[in-house]
């Protein structure tokens, strides 16, 4: 029988990767998105005539409850989220209300509609914060820092409560930082390989960033969603890390990525304070030892082939 | 000028009781009301106009704004939740919305329109859920095992979050379980002592209870809003565990407050699993060293008076 899954928030980057993903494994793919007058499909429009969308939000509980009925899924996996960490300064309760209470309504429509259902929840390194302990693995006492890691911790202990007393097929995917091609152009990986093509072709002279010391352990989404499949084929639920386990500086990113196209940082990167955050994340570095032993988990892309694939893909598009 | 104080929930025990004591102290206080205050409008009369009664909905932020704005605080307490946690098991979204997205409201509120003021989350030992270590204190990590856990590691969380980010004067009161008469018979401890009181008065003949073993570290309502109102006098705002340190069971619970009227608990308690929990927190029993070290403050009622205390007033409720 073909396997059917429920991809919230599949119009992401990580949807996306994962719904390809699915589809080559012969899932019967279903997608919940927003109702938009205009439609937020560019990174599935490859693959939309293989694809069942269907119309919901996570603040909605009936819309869930019904996506769960319409597709039946044997497996779900809750990728939908505000998932950009500064804007949730600015919209601290909606971004609660989709990446908390959210987490709750699906979990509820799946314990009425299929129990049986496999669950994949995306926590985030994020929750780390302010962190206790380098790396972070999954026994790191959480301290969040903004209103996302908040409704983050939310939706992984609500996760972890259901698989506990509900007996759920549950589990946490605590993910680091993960980039691709399609990554969105607010988040700092994105901006700078679009604005080191712009540069290149000669549409922009400089590239403005806050904290260019900001560590962070970079790894590529196409890897992080074979862990989250992964995950929903183990026998038992449980909680896994997903990281690379090395940490890179904001400024090893520039210089990769000026230096792919011949061109200094240096020459281009200025400082801007608008950018810095009100509380900035401490050293956020995973320990993905735990996904390599029990899932036979390990990233394929180094940190310079992701900043180059990333380069290379908004060299293309924006030289088309 | 007297001090404003505003405080959610004002209808609940703790609520009450913190009326009492601010009221006492000369402070101008402004209650947030809530859909049913209940047997607690009975008691606005005797603070006069210390006290204003005010609505307001945790799931509501310009109800929150609006209270706010009028009451220009000096210190808020955040007492507004729903408190149960057995009916966060059906009510999850509501919980979370009303005891996790809630403050997340409110505290926005106070940054935009009284960003001086000291807020106090009442946050719960709940949060432990199940503790790595035995007893708890500010820095065991939070993992809940219920909703209503949950909901208050949100709550908490958020606080913690805009004390660091914005420097704002927010604080968690880490509270263990807090009795007193006016604890509804929602809770176990008023369940007791009520069936006690109805034993003892000839209008029942047993007791129902769910899990006989847990254990809690109980104390006196009344003393833990004073700890909160001395959180909110402190230097520095933080986290503080208000706690006994003392753990007793359901089961002592029982043999304390039927000795107390001459009874023996095993010839009336029964014990009926559909008051079993999903999921029970464990050892939860507090290390309130840094509240005693800094804030000067100390339990003052002891477990023993507080459960006589309690079937006491069922006692007199009922006689």
């Amino acid at each position: 029988m073909t396997k059917r899954a429920l991809i919230t928030g599949i119009t992401g980057q990580d949807g996306s990767y994962l719904a390809e993903l699915l589809l080559d494994k012969g899932y019967e793919v279903f997608g919940l998105v927003r109702r938009a007058s205009t439609p937020s499909t560019l990174r599935i429009e490859h693959i939309l005539d293989r694809i069942t969308l269907v119309v919901g939000e996570m603040t909605d509980q009936t819309s869930l409850i019904e996506a769960m009925e319409k597709s039946q899924a044997d497996e779900v996996y809750n990728l939908a989220a505000q998932s950009f960490v500064g804007d949730s300064w600015t919209v601290p309760i909606s971004t609660g209300d989709v990446d908390g209470l959210g987490v709750t309504r699906l979990l509820e429509a799946i314990r009425r509609v299929k129990p049986e259902a496999r669950f994949y929840q995306a926590a985030t390194s994020e929750m780390y914060g302010k962190v206790h302990e380098v790396p972070q693995s999954e026994t790191t006492p959480f301290h969040p820092r903004s209103p996302y890691g908040v409704g983050k911790v939310y939706g992984y202990f609500i996760t972890l409560n259901y698989r506990e007393s509900y007996g759920l097929h549950a589990s946490n995917g605590i993910l680091f930082n993960h980039e691709s091609p399609r990554r969105g152009l607010e988040f700092v990986t994105r901006k700078i390989s679009n604005q080191v093509a712009r540069i290149k072709l000669g549409d922009a002279l400089e590239l403005r960033l806050g904290n260019l010391d900001s560590k962070r352990d970079w790894g590529f989404a196409g890897d992080y969603v074979e862990m989250m499949w992964r995950m929903l084929q183990q026998d038992t639920p449980d909680d896994y890390v997903a990281a690379t386990g090395e940490t890179h500086t904001v400024r090893e990113f520039c210089e990769i990525a000026f230096a792919h196209v011949g061109l200094d940082y240096n020459d281009h990167v200025v400082i801007d304070s608008k950018f810095v955050r009100p509380a900035e994340v401490e050293l956020l570095l995973g320990d993905p030892s735990k996904a390599k032993r029990e899932l036979g988990w390990e990233p394929t892309v180094s940190f310079q082939g992701l900043v180059e694939m990333m380069v290379d893909a908004d060299m293309e598009r924006l030289s088309r | 000028m007297p001090k404003r104080a505003l405080i959610t929930g004002v209808a609940g025990q703790d609520g009450t009781y913190l009326t009492d004591l601010l009221v006492e102290k000369g402070y101008q206080v402004f209650g947030v009301l809530g859909p049913a205050p209940g047997a607690f409008v009975d008691r606005i009369a005797g603070w006069g106009e210390a006290f204003v009664g005010v609505q307001a909905d945790m799931t509501d932020t310009q109800s929150l704004r609006d209270v706010v704005a009028e009451a220009q605080p000096d210190e808020v307490y955040n007492f507004a939740g729903i408190s149960s946690v057995g009916q966060s098991w059906d009510q999850a979204e509501l919980v979370a919305d009303v005891n996790g997205v809630g403050v997340v409201r409110l505290l926005e509120a106070i940054r935009d329109l009284a960003p001086k003021a000291c807020f106090c989350q009442a946050s719960s030992a709940e949060v432990f859920g199940r503790p790595s270590q035995v007893p708890q204190n500010e820095d065991t990590p939070i993992r809940p095992v219920s909703p209503y856990g949950d909901s208050k590691a949100y709550g908490h969380f958020v606080t913690t979050t805009y004390r660091e980010a914005h420097g704002m004067r927010a604080s968690n009161a880490i509270l263990y379980n807090h009795e007193s008469p006016l604890r509804p018979v929602s809770f176990v401890t008023a369940k007791i002592a009520d069936g006690v009181a109805r034993i003892k008065l000839g209008l029942a003949f047993e007791l129902q209870l769910g899990n006989l073993d847990a254990r809690r570290d109980w104390g006196y309502a009344g003393d833990y809003v004073r700890a909160m109102w001395l959180i909110q006098q402190a230097d520095e705002p933080g986290d503080f565990v208000i706690s006994t340190g003392v753990a007793h069971s359901i089961r002592h619970v029982c043999a304390f407050a039927f000795a107390h009227v001459g009874l023996d608990y095993q010839d009336y308690v029964r014990v009926n699993r559909d008051f079993f929990r999903p999921a029970e927190a464990e050892v939860l029993v507090g290390d309130s060293a840094k509240a005693r070290d800094t804030l000067g403050w100390e339990p003052s009622v002891g477990f023993d008076e507080l459960v006589g205390m309690m079937v006491d007033a069922y006692l007199k409720r009922l006689a």
